[in-house]
């Protein structure tokens, strides 16, 4: 089981440059302490104009400073909004080849479309065009990376033979992830040979059936790039603290306040009619998530089952029955829109470390650098890193 | 989180009296709906809504006609107008000005789901090259649209959320959720074009609709079931909801 920190880096209303600076260095601050931790993987998203929910538009950026300040732990580009309209894909092959060699190596690329009408509208994409343009990325990173002289016809970009530089330092080329927020979407992950990335809370039972269906279906995968990388993450909060009474008093309004405020985003589905969105919103698994049973000693009210709020006792049987389903990796959200002080937020990881991890992984794993476990498909060229 | 800063009594200029709530659902046959959504500028987030409700990012405005072959209270046209917003965790619309071409329909609307209706002229022509939307009181044109190039889609590809009307109501003034469920045959997007918009003929100022990002064209038959809650528009949803059964 691999651990990560998953940042939006919300900021709460009222907007001051002073506020901005705080998330930005209190985040800054986790991904320093998760580094000495043993934490394996730092997320950032890309998200545009999304007032209070997420700041966080420029994660290139983020992640090249918690690169130079970490040692260890891999560096998690996830999402890069795979339309070219936001993003053109050399720009994005060479912001991440470059970012994988500041960081020696521990670059993690995640793919996402983008889902909300706030962000594809302020950027003037056609959400008809978005599922297409992500799959064109996909299959042009790997090939850029691998390929000294690489030339392209497609939708969304076209470009003469040309070599695109830097090289990352992972050879072929760093493992590449799709966030998951819509049932389906895990099986365009396993048909690629890309992780699947949950970026949105689902309950036991519909992550089960979605990790099943990956693991069956990335059997038989055609690779878009020189790695298949089988893994399944799921998004999940933390406050760990060893009154379950305190964890819930701080961790269910800290859930509360970033569901409410996914909740409020403007969807594209609500602004535009298109086959391409079919769901208003992605907090609907985490919705119809069962209660955790009224019998369980730590129950934590107001919060579905599987939340990583409680105390260690709950987060040890929470996380082991997240892995009994094939999970192999929880990414999660320290804090929303602040809500958490910082100094509980550090104290809650410490104690994640100490009294958590250590029944999921050996003190050795958690000290030295973290490898990605990717596989070469069979017949393909390039060193494991 | 942000939260409206109109005041509701305000607001409440024009609402309609529903006077007890119907235990009965209402099917409307034969509708052609016509839905053009617009961006408006941050002057008209906050200051069109209640305080329970909470805009969207960027603040949006919804412009509906339809023409109805069959209802309860006979063939009719109405025209509404709502802004996009949040009622707890939930997507709504809350409206802003309602316009239904019969009286009787008016008082239908009205008189059951608390929509704050006037009597006047919608006119909306649907054809196979796209389609006409005017909407008029007293003769003045207070809204007028144009949807061109029609493009099939399938029948759940457009989304229709539900309604809050600010009415008074047995339980006092509330804003009442209205959850209209629409069997579509067939859906069209369109490109579109808001040619006139009169926000204070609508009975809102600050509306202020200056970026078109969609419009759609549906036949359907719709059901509007009886009302089930209502909301305290001074307080959040999550406190201040209602049953009305209760």
């Amino acid at each position: 089981m691999k651990f990560g920190i998953f940042f939006e880096l919300s900021t709460p209303r009222p907007f001051s440059r002073a506020n901005e600076w705080a998330v930005y260095h209190n985040g800054l601050e986790q991904c320093r302490l998760a580094d000495e931790l043993g934490f394996d993987h730092v997320w950032a998203v890309e998200h545009h104009f999304l007032e209070e929910y997420s700041h966080c538009s420029a994660p290139e950026v983020f992640l090249t400073a918690v690169a130079a300040q970490t040692s260890r732990i891999r560096v998690g580009h996830g999402a890069v909004v795979c339309v070219p309209e936001m993003n053109h894909p050399i720009r994005v092959a060479e912001r991440a080849a470059a970012l994988d060699i500041i960081s020696n190596g521990r670059l993690e690329l995640g793919t996402a479309r983008s889902s909300t009408w706030t962000e594809l509208g302020g950027f003037s994409v056609n959400p008809d065009d978005t599922k297409k343009t992500w799959d064109e990325f996909c299959r042009v990173l790997p090939k850029m990376w691998m390929q000294d002289e690489f030339e392209w016809q497609g939708k969304a970009f076209s470009m003469p033979a040309r070599n695109v530089l830097p090289k990352p330092l992972q050879d072929p080329h760093p493992p590449m992830w799709v966030t998951v927020t819509t049932p389906g979407t895990e099986l365009d992950a396993a048909d690629r040979g890309l992780g699947c990335l949950g970026v949105s809370a689902a309950g036991y039972e519909e992550q089960e059936r979605r990790t099943a269906e990956y693991y069956r279906r990335i059997a038989d995968c055609d690779p878009v790039g020189g790695v298949v990388n089988e893994q399944v993450h799921t998004m999940n909060f933390l406050y760990c603290h060893e009154d379950y009474r305190v964890a819930r008093e701080v961790g269910v309004p800290m859930v509360n306040s970033f569901n409410m405020a996914n909740a409020h985003l403007y969807w594209t589905r609500e602004a535009y009619p298109t086959q391409a969105y079919q769901t208003l919103g992605n907090a609907g698994a985490a919705m119809k998530a069962k209660k955790p049973p009224a019998d369980d000693p730590s129950v934590i009210k107001g919060l579905p089952e599987g939340v990583g709020v409680g105390d260690p006792d709950h987060l040890i049987a929470t996380i082991e029955r997240w892995e009994s389903i094939g999970v192999t990796g929880i990414n999660f959200l320290l804090n929303a829109m602040e809500m958490v002080d910082q100094a509980a937020v550090l104290e809650s990881m410490r104690l994640f470390a100490t009294e958590v991890m250590p029944r999921f992984q050996s003190a050795d794993a958690r000290r030295e650098p973290v490898a990605a476990p990717t596989t070469v498909p069979a017949g393909a060229g390039g060193d494991q890193p | 989180m942000i939260s409206g800063t109109a005041t509701t009594t305000e607001l409440a200029v024009g609402a309609r009296t529903i006077e007890s709530f119907s235990e009965e659902s209402v099917t409307l046959g034969g509708v052609e709906c016509f839905q053009l959504i617009a961006e408006m500028r941050n002057t008209a987030r906050e200051a069109v809504l209640p305080p329970g409700l909470h805009p969207t990012v960027p603040p949006a405005l919804s412009l509906q006609a339809w023409n109805v072959a069959e209802s309860p209270w006979g063939a009719f046209s109405m025209a509404i107008v709502r802004v996009g917003c949040r009622s707890g965790a939930r997507a709504r619309g809350f409206v802003v000005g309602t316009v239904v071409s019969t009286e009787t329909a008016a008082d239908g609307l009205a008189g059951t789901y608390g929509f704050p209706s006037r009597v006047g002229a919608v006119n909306l022509r649907h054809s196979y090259d796209g389609v006409d939307a005017t909407v008029a009181l007293d003769g003045t044109v207070i809204a007028a649209a144009t949807g061109l190039d029609p493009t099939p889609m399938a029948a759940d590809d457009v989304q229709y959320t539900g309604s809050l009307t600010l009415a008074h109501t047995p339980l006092g003034l509330r804003l009442v959720q209205v959850e209209a469920t629409h069997q579509s045959t067939s859906v069209e997007r369109l490109t579109a074009r808001l040619g006139t918009f009169d926000g204070t003929g609508w009975g809102q100022r600050l509306l202020d609709p200056y970026f078109v990002v969609s419009a759609s064209v549906a036949r359907s038959e719709v059901t509007m079931p009886a009302v089930r809650f209502v909301c305290d528009p001074d307080a959040y949803a999550w406190d201040g909801t209602e049953s009305v059964s209760n």
